[in-house]
């Protein structure tokens, strides 16, 4: 390979796009530490078995040996590194983390995604409640309407739910129901159906696959089922919550999908536009996910922006004319001065007049000349 | 909202347009498309005419809500989406195919000429053995006539070409057929619309 080539899903970022995304950063963690949130930055590497809790086992990760022969990689994931430090400092919970960094996940070649994204989220760790939930969707809501994003939706689902409707069926191969439901193969979910017995759950279990959209409408089509009804007690809940504090919402419920890793356990939240391909950001509660470092389960919320998303459908800012300051050498202060007060301006540095009106004439810039002054 | 559909040209698209049309979809213009790729004029519907592996690469991206590919693409390129639909057309099967002496339980590691290396792969692992693969982009029926490969996998819908290079069927893969796929979050955004084209296509199938 040569040296002027990138590897394969990767980009060099600059440019307006770059300065959204670096804005975008800067808004992101003042929100965060203005609501008490605690900065922390882990490494980019880690031992591999740091993320045995992913799902699937980190394929897709760039992994290389360290000297000793263990395998390290590259973090595929922000959330995991953090239930490490919990479970291996004594930090003493409830506590609250926020972060921004960048994770590797290795895409299909040439498929046009790129490799190395930007995320930046928060961790509430140690609280039980839903208030730690609420939290996190009021933090993520405010961030889309200070950002004036039309059209947010928040999709809320609950990690329990598949599992509560299939311990209710007599089923001897639950697995491959639960295969077909969430990968939607609606031929093989309605031939799976066939061998079950009817009963009071048959016209729910008919519709499962397609049991997400309006908040209001999903909730509605739920059997009066004791079980199933109080597994979805907390989605109620944040429904009338959202309703009431983010009125300009679109609220969906999906019951029908995976969570996003096998460590969620309860409330799973999604935002996104209408016109986007990703998510802008995600997130839930997943109260096991320390287990995967120490004994005891410890209450974990937490949710985290895709900021290349999120930099990708804000609105492009309008083309903005730069201006260029030209001094002399006992002009620092003067210059520096006004640059600090004059949009959109850097001082020039070229060493003579006719040099700095090129360079104003090349970008189209205006030229504040202030060596007329020093001359007088 | 217009639904963007991807739909793999050439005998997919023709096995397929009947059941679009019986879906309630406009598939005149692509019937007499000349050398139109896309198609705008209906609100309702965008239609593009791509490649198998691209049909894939356009819905992974999210510049198309639904691919219309057969299921050898989805089990070789690994699919992500939701594979939502059997429109049971353009059936055929994955077969393990050679030469009349060719020995399966022969005991050198055999070497196996395929356009389909992960579906290849994932059968011999099923039977617990390993092989060499080797990958061909087309005519796959040579490779063991001139010794480059012991036997091929690949797709046999009557047998003819098999027969006609005096090749013969050893074992039976996979069946094979054009399925319905739907990129994840177009799901959500377009929900009634998808809703409404799958359930007309499942009627259609089922008058078929």
């Amino acid at each position: 390979m040569s040296k002027r080539n990138l590897p394969v899903g990767t980009r060099d970022e600059f440019g307006p796009e770059t300065e959204r995304k670096t804005q975008l950063t800067q808004l992101l963690q003042e929100r965060f530490t203005q609501q008490g949130f605690h900065p922390i930055k882990t490494p980019v590497m880690e031992y591999r078995a740091v993320f045995d809790a992913m799902a699937p086992t980190p394929e897709n990760a760039y992994q290389f040996l360290e000297e000793t022969g263990e395998t390290l990689v590259l973090r595929p994931d922000l959330t995991l590194p953090i239930a490490r430090v919990m479970s291996t400092t004594g930090i003493t919970p409830p506590t609250k983390w926020c972060y921004t960094g960048d994770v590797f996940r290795i895409k299909k070649r040439h498929s046009g995604g790129y490799n190395q994204i930007t995320q930046s989220g928060v961790e509430i760790i140690g609280y039980q409640g839903l208030k730690a939930e609420w939290e996190c969707l009021l933090l993520a809501a405010g961030i889309c309407t200070e950002l004036k994003l039309a059209d947010v939706t928040i999709e809320l689902s609950d990690a329990s739910f598949v599992d509560t409707v299939l311990a209710q069926l007599p089923l001897a191969n639950q697995d491959a129901l639960k295969h077909a439901l969430f990968n939607k193969d609606l031929t093989a979910y309605e031939q799976l159906l066939k061998h079950l017995p009817q009963s009071q759950l048959t016209a729910f279990l008919a519709a499962w696959p397609w049991l997400f959209g309006p908040a209001d409408e999903v909730l509605a089509k739920l059997p009066d089922e004791p079980t199933i009804q109080a597994s979805v007690a907390d989605l109620r809940k944040t429904v009338a919550f959202l309703e009431a504090n983010c009125p300009s919402l679109h609220l969906t419920i999906d019951l029908s999908s995976q969570s996003p890793q096998p460590y969620y356990t309860g409330l799973v939240f999604h935002g996104y536009r209408p016109d986007a391909n990703d998510y802008l950001f995600s997130g839930g509660r997943y109260d096991r996910l320390l287990s995967s470092f120490q004994q005891t389960r410890q209450p974990a919320v937490g949710f985290s922006f895709d900021l290349d998303a999120l930099a990708a459908t804000l609105p492009q800012s309008p083309a903005v004319v730069p201006t260029l300051i030209y001094f002399t050498d006992t002009q620092w202060a003067q210059a520096q001065a006004l640059a600090a007060k004059t949009p959109n301006a850097s001082l020039c540095l070229t060493d003579s007049l006719a040099a700095a009106k090129r360079q104003a004439q090349g970008v189209g810039a205006n030229l504040i000349d202030l060596s007329q002054e020093d001359a007088q | 909202m217009t639904l963007k559909i991807a739909l793999t040209k050439g005998r997919t698209e023709k096995q397929v347009l009947p059941l679009l049309a019986q879906a309630g979809m406009d598939v005149e213009p692509i019937r007499n498309k000349g050398r139109r790729l896309i198609f705008n004029d209906d609100p309702k519907y965008h239609t593009i005419l791509a490649k198998g592996p691209d049909v894939l690469t356009y819905l992974n991206r999210g510049a198309m809500d639904i691919g219309i590919v057969g299921s050898d693409i989805l089990d070789e390129q690994r699919n992500p989406q939701y594979d939502m639909l059997d429109l049971r057309t353009g059936r055929c099967r994955f077969v393990l195919a050679s030469t009349a002496n060719f020995d399966p339980g022969q005991t050198r590691r055999k070497i196996i000429a395929t356009k389909y290396p992960n579906i290849t792969q994932d059968y011999f692992a099923t039977i617990g053995e390993d092989v060499e693969i080797i990958k061909i982009e087309g005519s796959v029926e040579l490779a063991p006539l001139v010794g480059l490969a012991d036997a091929i996998v690949d797709i046999v819908e009557t047998g003819t070409t098999l027969r006609e290079n005096h090749l013969q069927v050893f074992a039976e893969l996979r069946p094979v057929s054009t399925h319905l796929v739907v990129n994840r979050l177009a799901l959500k955004q377009k929900q009634v619309e998808i809703q409404t084209l799958i359930q007309n296509l499942q009627k259609a199938i089922q008058e078929d």
